[in-house]
């Protein structure tokens, strides 16, 4: 038996400790934000937040996330009110196809736990591998920027 | 159900009004002509008395925002709110079929009916109120879903929606003459509407065919043929030999292996069961034969051609004859992929042959055809439902996993989904195609062109869907051929005399449709030859193109963009370039009209494009800086969502254009990530600057798209601008480019007043370093087979000296309580110092009990159950036969042990710690186990010869403290070298397996397998080690300014973890001492950056790969990240004289390890080849350890380490 909190509730799940945490989010908690893009820790689009840090779900077993809060897509907002973070993407329309999406929101509200006020070189490092395909990088920069409290237009790269 | 029966689900709405045509035949790409004499009705729009709004189009939103436009469409002509209408895509069952979603014609052509419905809709309305109300219809009109009559400005309200609806359902068929509104009373066309589906998709609520969960629903996997990318040849469908079921009979979960012709499936209750069974099956196929794509150009040249030509305007062939300048290239454009985010995914529920499948289809008509074929089964009788998927921008493999899921589905009698892997979707993906453009011109006397003649060669015939040849349900003999490599064929410019010939090919990889399909290359060929012609002519390139332009709208829009990017006119190429400029510079303009459809096609939005590129001459990188482009696109009806489409074109055409290119070897496709394939990324984003021609009177064209098409030729041209050299073949990464620039401007060597590191060769060695010599270490077999006469003649002399040992007595198992708890307490964690039980417990098995076997150089030993069990165990040992065996190597009957057994330490312990010891392993649980006997061959399976070996190589007196120490450093060094025995994997062995003395004293040894690095004074780590830092590494696993412990140190940490804080100190104490007196601080952040970049001069290659494959877990600090992401720079096992422990972790990851927060590697076994893992060594090694030698023969003994069975890896699951 694993015991996992997620999104602030406890689950015990009679599943394989090896089984990496992004199957048993999905499968077994019915989650829909994390999504699969390559299992290989290369583009983040199986986000979560661990601890408040931004992990590749695809790439951590069930029994190393045990015992440390998880918090996926679903669970950033909180009492009825969107996160800033899904806000700002929402507002600068920070999606074309959204497969990415998921990652690029948490790691942006991951950025923002460790570094509250982060500037425009510190938004691409942290973006700089969350691969996006359909070339949504304009738009999800300006939300970035908005969701750190940066003018959205920011200054030319 | 299309038709009537869809609208029983509108019934609930308390009326309607439904509007319908007759079904159409279906056009475009892949439409497949159906009877239609029974069909029912398409229902394009519904009305709902409760104020809802349906609409139905048979295309797709591929993530392109076309949901939210399609809405606007419909809202704007039924005069209802926005917020009312909802619009359902794709499904069969509910939308017509108007053909592909492609070439970005939704706008332009499926919309047409939908609008035409929707103002048919309002029009009715109108009707039914003046019937109502008794009032004339032409003094009605509809606004915000109220029926008002007057003008504007003293209008009365008449009737609502709901009150004209109430009770009635009303079907209407399409009048196609229904008058439409003028563009200029537009309210929500052309407004700008944020994205309907954009709140969903942030929150998580959004359901794409990834998220779809059926009840009962299994997984399966598929597992794919080795003829990887490939699938045309008579080996298609027939190359499968068998499967050995067995080989996973032993995993749990698995319902069942499908086979049929050359698919095969697995099916299993949890996905990792799935996954696990895909990669455990063993199957066996026959040897394949694949096309060579070596070299692409002659691939393509070679290919057999159908010529078509398109054009044959004046005389060509005389112009040219007659011309003042002549001037030909041929252009080359690269296989290249949708590479979408996510790989592809279905669910089918076969429900006894009337399948539901639920896709992520570009087609869903389409692909209804293709299942129905595949399972034989009328078309009728399946329905798919579409979700939105990982954006696609063409055909990936989005319709072959319904063929998937619909097999396994169909075998098991149960919903199943199967989701493809990152591998699977790279690999299969029907590519876009490569194509060669060869083109010939001439110019008279003023530079003015007089003659054009352009050949392009595409292969490919639009990718049938896999399963169907898999199972040779469809024939792969011989592929068809189509004809798409004919758009925008036709140049834009106003040549008089102009040839154009298509040459309609046969695909040579599996090729389908990609964003810009065709057009993009032919555009490259055409706007880059015009460029060049203007560079020959002396002209302004800008200016050139005006003259030959014949489009008023055209240049109206060049003339726009020109002066808002501050164009300046130039007379032809700069006179020279800077040749000691490391940085060079330059501005190109690429101009075309994307022309879809087949042929002559149909125009899409103008685009251009004025790109700002620099390139270092030292490293060979280009960056796009700054795009700047305009789009006409008549029309817009979301301006916001154009400005997305065009943002998104440029950067994906800025990534291939620069990155992008399939790669191929012998076995086909060999881009199965993104390290071997990489796309762009936050870093390399160019600054985008869109200029939207407003022409709200003019009709909408496709959007987007077409932004793409111009993007190749004015990268190209400013990357001619900035240096002078031409670019006619793609990607324009650092490999291709640098060797040019070198060639043609000469090697950089810089100002002379700065240093540079340079030069280097042009031809860079292979194996990647400079210093020659055999990589130190490894015993190779010859060197083992020398030993072996040596050891021989040792053993025959030796074993004549000393006798055979004699048994001691066997006793009764001690009681336990014959033993005192401290001293059992205290044994307890020696037998964690001497970790036990990593050896004594089998893979799985209980600990101690052994059965665990283990490789050495001198062959396979069995480890012994440590247990107390009285026949299988040490239960029938007593004290002095435990003292023997632990300091002489003499087990309880007189045998001789092997040293693999480290009795060579144990000699060291203490009276008192053996006799602790012993307390503790008595006094555990008796386990049963019987291990056999090991067994070495001669000469080392002769164990008397042992004795001999033990008065060469073995000291018997324990551990002597060293009195001018201090106590912690004596108990260190007691732990290191007795219980702990560091020294038996630490030290290396001479050819007779004893450790070596002296200066060998932890100077590196191997321990299964692995290369246990050397420690202590000799450490290579380029980080001195301090106390705190092998505290912390001993500790927690990992040091960050070290690396993790991996392989067999991994459980030695774990088994260490019971040890007191003291013990662990005095230890690093030990360890640490003397280390760093010659050490360094490690690199610092210039010289590593500086070190990379001159690796990555070496071995380019290896360098993407560790970009796009690696750096994500262990580039850069991250602080906002999970996970321990070990620096590879401060990593010894780059400095080691043998790369076996970094091949091993790179094919088979780092598991789990028990240590909190720091985090998991996967393996990249089925991703990576031996060739690129080899090239990524290459290039780490370069980086991270300069000053060593270069690792040889890397290719084979990654093979050798591929061959020998690793942990599962589970990378790309």
């Amino acid at each position: 038996m694993i015991e996992l909190t997620v999104n602030g509730r406890r689950h015990r799940l009679d599943v394989p400790g090896d089984a990496p945490l992004l199957h048993v989010l999905r499968n077994d908690l019915a989650l829909r934000g994390p999504k699969y893009g390559c299992g290989l820790g290369e583009c983040g689009a199986c986000a979560v937040l661990i601890e408040g840090r931004v992990a590749r779900a695809c790439a951590v077993s069930c029994a190393a996330a045990e015992g440390r809060p998880i918090v996926t897509l679903e669970g950033l907002a909180a009492d009825g009110r969107l996160d800033p973070v899904q806000e700002a993407f929402i507002v600068e329309q920070g999606a074309q196809c959204g497969y990415c999406l998921n990652g690029m929101i948490i790691t942006i509200r991951a950025l923002l736990n460790a570094t509250p006020a982060p500037d425009e070189a510190a938004i691409r490092h942290a973006l700089r591998y969350s691969l996006c395909r359909c070339g949504t990088h304009v738009e999800i920069l300006r939300a970035a920027r908005r969701a750190c409290g940066l003018d959205p237009a920011g200054m030319s790269p | 159900m299309s038709g009537f029966g869809l609208l029983r689900r509108h019934e609930d709405a308390g009326g309607y009004i439904a509007v319908v045509r007759p079904p159409e035949q279906p056009h475009g790409m892949g439409a497949v002509h159906r009877d239609l004499s029974n069909a029912p009705d398409d229902v394009f729009v519904v009305l709902r008395a409760d104020e809802r709004v349906v609409g139905y189009c048979g295309h797709v939103d591929l993530g392109t925002g076309i949901a939210t436009a399609l809405a606007q469409i419909v809202a704007e002509e039924m005069e209802v709110p926005f917020s009312w209408v909802r619009m359902e895509l794709g499904h069969t069952g509910t939308t017509p079929d108007q053909g592909a979603t492609i070439a970005s014609e939704t706008i332009q052509v499926a919309a047409i009916p939908l609008r035409k419905a929707a103002a048919q809709a309002r029009e009715t309305l109108k009707t039914l109120a003046a019937a109502s109300h008794g009032v004339e219809v032409c003094g009605l009109h509809v606004r915000d879903g109220i029926v008002w009559s007057g003008g504007a400005e003293e209008r009365r309200r008449v009737a609502s929606v709901a009150e004209l609806l109430a009770g009635r359902q009303r079907i209407v068929r399409l009048d196609e003459g229904v008058a439409l509104k003028p563009r200029a009373a537009y309210r929500v066309v052309g407004r700008e509407v944020p994205r309907i589906d954009i709140p969903d998709k942030a929150t998580g609520r959004a359901v794409y065919v990834h998220d779809v969960r059926v009840e009962g629903m299994l997984h399966g996997r598929v597992v794919r043929p080795p003829y990887h990318g490939v699938e045309h040849g008579r080996q298609v469908g027939r190359s499968l030999i068998g499967v050995e079921r067995d080989s996973i009979s032993h995993l749990p979960g698995i319902v069942d292996v499908v086979t049929i012709g050359d698919f095969v499936g697995v099916v299993a209750e949890r996905e990792e069961q799935a996954v696990a069974a895909a990669e455990a099956l063993v199957i066996r196929w026959r040897q394949v034969g694949m096309p060579d794509l070596s070299d692409l150009d002659a691939a393509l040249r070679s290919n057999p051609s159908t010529p078509r030509r398109l054009l044959d305007r004046g005389d060509v062939d005389a112009a040219i004859a007659g011309a003042v300048t002549r001037h030909e290239a041929d252009y080359l454009w690269p296989y290249q992929m949708h590479a979408s985010i996510g790989p592809s995914c279905a669910v089918a529920d076969w429900r006894d042959g009337r399948p539901l499948v639920w896709s992520g289809t570009q087609n869903p008509h389409m692909l209804r055809g293709d299942l129905a074929r595949l399972v034989e089964t009328p078309e009728d009788r399946i329905e798919i439902l579409r979700h939105e998927a990982a954006g696609c921008y063409g055909r990936n493999c989005a319709d072959d996993v319904c063929g998937d899921a619909l097999l396994l589905s169909r075998a098991v009698g149960r919903p199943v989904r199967v989701q493809l892997s990152r591998r699977q979707e790279h690999v299969w993906e029907p590519k876009g195609a490569a194509q060669l453009m060869q083109v010939s011109g001439a110019l008279d006397a003023r530079g003015r062109p007089v003659a054009y003649a352009f050949q392009t060669r595409y292969p490919s015939n639009v990718s049938p869907l896999l399963a169907l040849v898999l199972t040779r349900r469809m024939d792969a003999d011989r592929p068809t051929i189509t004809q798409m490599g004919d758009r925008t064929s036709i140049p834009p410019y106003a040549y008089d005399n102009a040839r154009v010939i298509v040459h309609d090919t046969p695909p040579i990889a599996r090729a389908s449709w990609l964003r810009g399909v065709s057009a993009m290359p032919n555009s490259f060929a055409h706007d880059s030859f015009v460029d060049e012609l203007a560079a020959l002519a002396g002209a302004d390139p800008l200016a050139y193109r005006l003259d030959l332009l014949r489009d008023e709208r055209a240049c109206a829009m060049l003339r726009a963009l020109a002066d808002r990017a501050g164009w300046v006119m130039r007379h032809g190429p700069r006179p020279a370039i800077d040749r000691t400029a490391r940085v060079l510079t330059g501005r190109g303009v690429g101009y075309a009209v994307y022309v879809h459809g087949a042929f002559p096609g149909v125009a899409a939005a103008w685009a251009a494009w004025i790109a700002d590129v620099e390139v270092d001459r030292l490293t060979g990188v280009v960056r796009v800086l700054r795009v700047h482009i305009a789009q006409d696109a008549g029309m817009m009806v979301n301006p916001a969502g154009v400005r997305h489409q065009v943002h998104g074109n440029v950067v994906q055409s800025v990534s291939r254009v620069l990155k992008e290119e399939v790669t191929f070897d012998a076995t086909g496709v060999t881009s199965r990530d993104w390290g071997t394939y990489p796309i762009l990324t936050f870093a390399e984003l160019p600054d985008i600057d869109v200029l939207l021609m407003d022409r709200p009177d003019d009709p909408p064209l496709g959007v987007g798209e077409s932004a793409s098409v111009p993007s190749a030729a004015a990268i190209a041209n400013a990357l001619f601008d900035a240096t002078g050299v031409r670019f006619r073949e793609l990607p324009l990464t650092p490999a291709r480019v640098r060797p040019a620039l070198d060639r043609a401007l000469g090697v950089w060597v810089g100002p002379s007043e700065e240093p540079v590191p340079l030069p280097l060769p042009l031809a860079l060695p292979r194996g990647g370093g400079a210093a020659g010599g055999r990589p130190g270490g490894t015993r190779s077999l010859r060197d083992l087979l020398k030993l072996g006469v040596v050891a021989t003649a040792l053993v025959q002399t030796a074993s004549a000296a000393l006798p055979v040992r004699p048994a001691l007595a066997p006793v009764r198992r001690p009681e336990a309580a014959s033993f005192d708890t401290a001293a059992i307490e205290r044994g307890r964690l020696l037998a964690a110092a001497g970790d036990c039980a990593v050896c004594h417990t089998a893979p799985g098995g209980i600990p101690n009990a052994g059965g665990r076997m283990m490789d050495t150089p001198f062959g396979q030993i069995v480890t012994t159950n440590l247990t107390p069990d009285e026949e299988t165990g040490i239960g029938r040992w007593s004290f002095p036969a435990f003292v023997r065996a632990m300091r002489e190597g003499i087990s309880r009957d007189g045998h001789h042990l092997y040293p693999a057994f480290p009795y060579t330490s144990f000699a060291r312990m203490s009276d008192a710690d053996l006799e602790a010891l012993y307390a503790y392993l008595m006094t555990r649980t008796a386990i049963s186990n019987a291990v056999p006997a090991t067994k070495l061959a001669f000469p080392y399976g002769f164990r008397p010869a042992m004795a001999g070996w033990n008065l060469l190589f073995h000291d018997p007196n324990p551990y002597r403290p060293d009195p001018s120490r201090s106590a912690e450093w004596n108990r260190g060094a007691y732990l290191v070298d007795g219980p702990g025995h560091c020294s038996g994997c630490h030290t290396p062995r001479n050819g007779l397996g004893a450790e070596k003395s002296g200066s060998a004293y932890l100077a590196g040894g191997e321990a299964d397998g692995w290369v246990a690095p050397p420690l202590g004074a000799v450490s290579r780590a380029p980080v001195p080690w301090t106390v705190e830092a092998m505290v912390r590494y001993l500790r927690s696993g990992h040091d960050a300014e070290h690396g993790p412990a991996l392989g067999p140190m991994a459980p030695v940490v774990e088994e260490m973890r019971v040890l007191p804080d003291e013990d662990i100190r005095a230890i690093a104490v030990y360890l640490t001492e003397g280390h760093g007196r010659d050490g360094n601080a490690g690199p610092n952040a210039d010289d590593r950056l500086s070190r990379m970049a001159l690796a990555a001069l070496r071995e380019p290659q290896g360098a993407r790969l560790f970009a796009g494959s690696c750096a994500a877990c262990h580039e850069g600090e991250a602080r906002h990240m999970d996970g321990a992401r070990p620096d590879l720079a401060l990593n010894s096992n780059l400095q080691e004289d043998r790369p076996d422990n970094l091949i091993r972790v790179i094919l088979d990851g780092a598991p789990y390890a028990g240590q909190r927060g720091r985090g998991e590697m996967p393996g990249f076994r089925g991703v990576l080849d031996d060739r690129q893992i080899a090239s990524l060594l290459r290039y780490l090694r370069a980086a991270h350890a300069p000053g060593r030698p270069g690792w040889e023969g890397l290719e084979g003994r990654i093979a050798v380490l591929r061959g020998q069975s690793g942990h599962a890896g589970r990378g790309g699951q």
